[in-house]
């Protein structure tokens, strides 16, 4: 593919999966999808817009790059902006290189805290121990209120409170000894089912597979935003799905909020000789966090969310619909 | 059943808004840049001649016949898909103020008005160009009287609008078909 094609495909990926974005969050919000699994079909629908339908649309139909195409049939074609230029670069290369820094902003906010994590030493994982027990039982009932088989559990002794599943093809819970003393029985029970429900639902293997799609499209801010809403949805759903399970959703947002508190909610540490922007970008982020947080408390202290009629007839209609309107948009 | 019906209907109503807004979005952010250049809805701005032929995927006729009172090249070349494809190249003077325009169109239909720009006719009379050609006086919305030439060959429509002699405008027409004199 030559330098304008490549140029074209990332205009295209970038405009289609704001239009489809925004369409969807418009429709979400006027047909009142409150359900996290609904909303997340709908988030998915535009997500894979520019890893699927963009690709198609330039291998199946190839016409519509051509000029003709774009000067006579076209509802927006965004080379129309290339005849206004700034500093001999048109405005749709501005526009482009713009957007691509900014999905690299975004990507690598998330990227670089991320890898540092990974680097960083963290205690070992015991497949046994002693003060284990009261977590393997929780993670029993769990389980059994969940109608599944118990993951093995990894049991850290030491640090700060930690709860987390992960696993691919192996999937297992991974806890804490402070964090079962900071949480009382039903707390601990009410979040070690919403660990499960992520291993019933392959969060893990899905978080691996969105992570690859943000690194494919690492220039596409849309897609950066979409899959942010997507893994806040899933844990919505986990959520919901944990509080259905255990009967006490009072007591997995009382224990959300004492993990919360207890790991990120203490704020931002001032770390010497960090960059001086650092504080100004951790400010926003720790504050977007915490709000997440107060979102899924909230959510959980109401009763659960109602499911929109006729789901599966809505998403096919929009996928058929942004289909329609965005073949004509290049 | 119903009420399952009447919700199917109100989902596709609001979908159908929502979408109906998007593209008149849409089109507007397209119009954008030919509102910013000043021009009608349609009419496109290249550099080149030759790029107005890619884009129009036909070849220009141009008069071989070219005063030395114009400056080559064009100084401005539009064209449009609309009423089956037309050119329009404005020549400056040497003066360096606007002195021709040639807008072709590359079928015999009528030359797209957002190619002609405004002008008031004040006199018209049949041109030596074949059937159906017409030279008229025309004037300017800035006051300037023009001469305008007319006429259709080939299965191609022209209209030639000049300053200067009409002797020169006449010559430039049949030296768009080869015509020496």
């Amino acid at each position: 593919m030559s330098g304008a094609r490549w140029m074209d495909f990332a205009g295209q990926a970038i405009f289609h999966t704001l239009v489809a974005a925004l369409v969807v969050e418009a429709l979400v919000r006027l047909w009142k999808v409150r359900d996290p699994q609904q909303r997340t079909g709908f988030r998915l629908l535009a997500l894979v817009w520019p890893l699927l339908v963009v690709p198609a649309y330039f291998l199946l139909f190839p016409g519509r790059e051509e000029e003709s195409f774009r000067d006579g049939r076209a509802l927006f074609a965004g080379r129309h902006w290339e005849d206004l230029a700034f500093l001999g670069i048109g405005l749709y290369g501005w526009w482009i290189l713009g957007m691509s820094a900014f999905g690299l902003g975004l990507f690598l906010l998330d990227l670089v805290p991320w890898m540092r994590a990974r680097g960083a030493r963290s205690p070992p994982w015991l497949a046994r121990s002693p003060h284990a027990r009261p977590a393997q039982e929780a993670l029993a009932r769990a389980a059994a209120a969940l109608r599944m088989e118990a993951p093995p559990l990894a049991w850290v002794d030491e640090g700060p409170p930690v709860l987390f599943c992960t696993g691919t093809r192996r999937p297992t819970v991974v806890i804490s000894r402070s964090a079962v003393a900071l949480l009382d029985s039903e707390e601990l029970a009410g979040a070690l089912a919403h660990e499960l429900a992520h291993l019933e639902r392959r969060d893990p293997t899905l978080s691996w597979a969105l992570m690859g799609a943000r690194a494919l499209m690492w220039f596409n801010p849309g897609v950066q935003v979409l899959v942010r809403a997507i893994a806040r949805d899933g844990e919505r759903v986990a959520d919901e799905r944990a509080g259905n399970a255990s009967g006490d959703r009072l007591a997995l947002a009382s224990g959300l909020l004492k993990l919360f508190r207890a790991t990120e909610g203490r704020g931002p540490a001032s770390a010497p000789g960090s960059h001086p922007l650092a504080a100004a970008l951790a400010e926003p982020i720790a504050r977007a966090r915490s709000h997440d947080i107060e979102l899924r408390c909230r959510a959980l202290l109401a009763p659960p969310p109602h499911r929109v009629p006729l789901a599966r007839m809505r998403l096919a209609a929009t996928a058929v619909g942004l289909g329609l309107l965005l073949f004509f948009v290049v | 059943m119903g009420s399952t019906v009447s919700e199917g209907a109100r989902a596709l109503l609001t979908m159908t808004l929502v979408l109906g807004g998007t593209v008149a979005a849409l089109a507007t952010l397209d119009s954008v840049p030919t509102w910013l250049h000043g021009q009608p809805r349609g009419v496109r701005r290249v550099d080149t001649v030759e790029d107005a032929e890619r884009r129009l995927q036909t070849k220009v006729l141009l008069p071989s016949y070219f005063p030395d009172t114009l400056r080559w090249p064009p100084s401005g070349v539009r064209f449009t898909r609309d009423e089956g494809g037309a050119v329009a190249l404005d020549f400056l003077g040497k003066d360096g103020t606007p002195a021709l325009l040639l807008v072709e169109s590359v079928t015999d239909r009528a030359i797209p008005e957002g190619l002609q720009g405004r002008l008031a006719i004040i006199q018209q009379q049949s041109a030596p160009l074949g059937d159906g050609a017409v030279l008229a006086r025309v004037v300017a919305e800035d006051g300037t009287l023009w001469s305008q030439l007319d006429w259709s060959r080939g299965g191609r429509r022209f209209l030639l609008r000049g300053r200067g002699s009409l002797e020169d405008l006449l010559r430039m027409a049949r030296s768009t078909h080869g015509e020496t004199r």
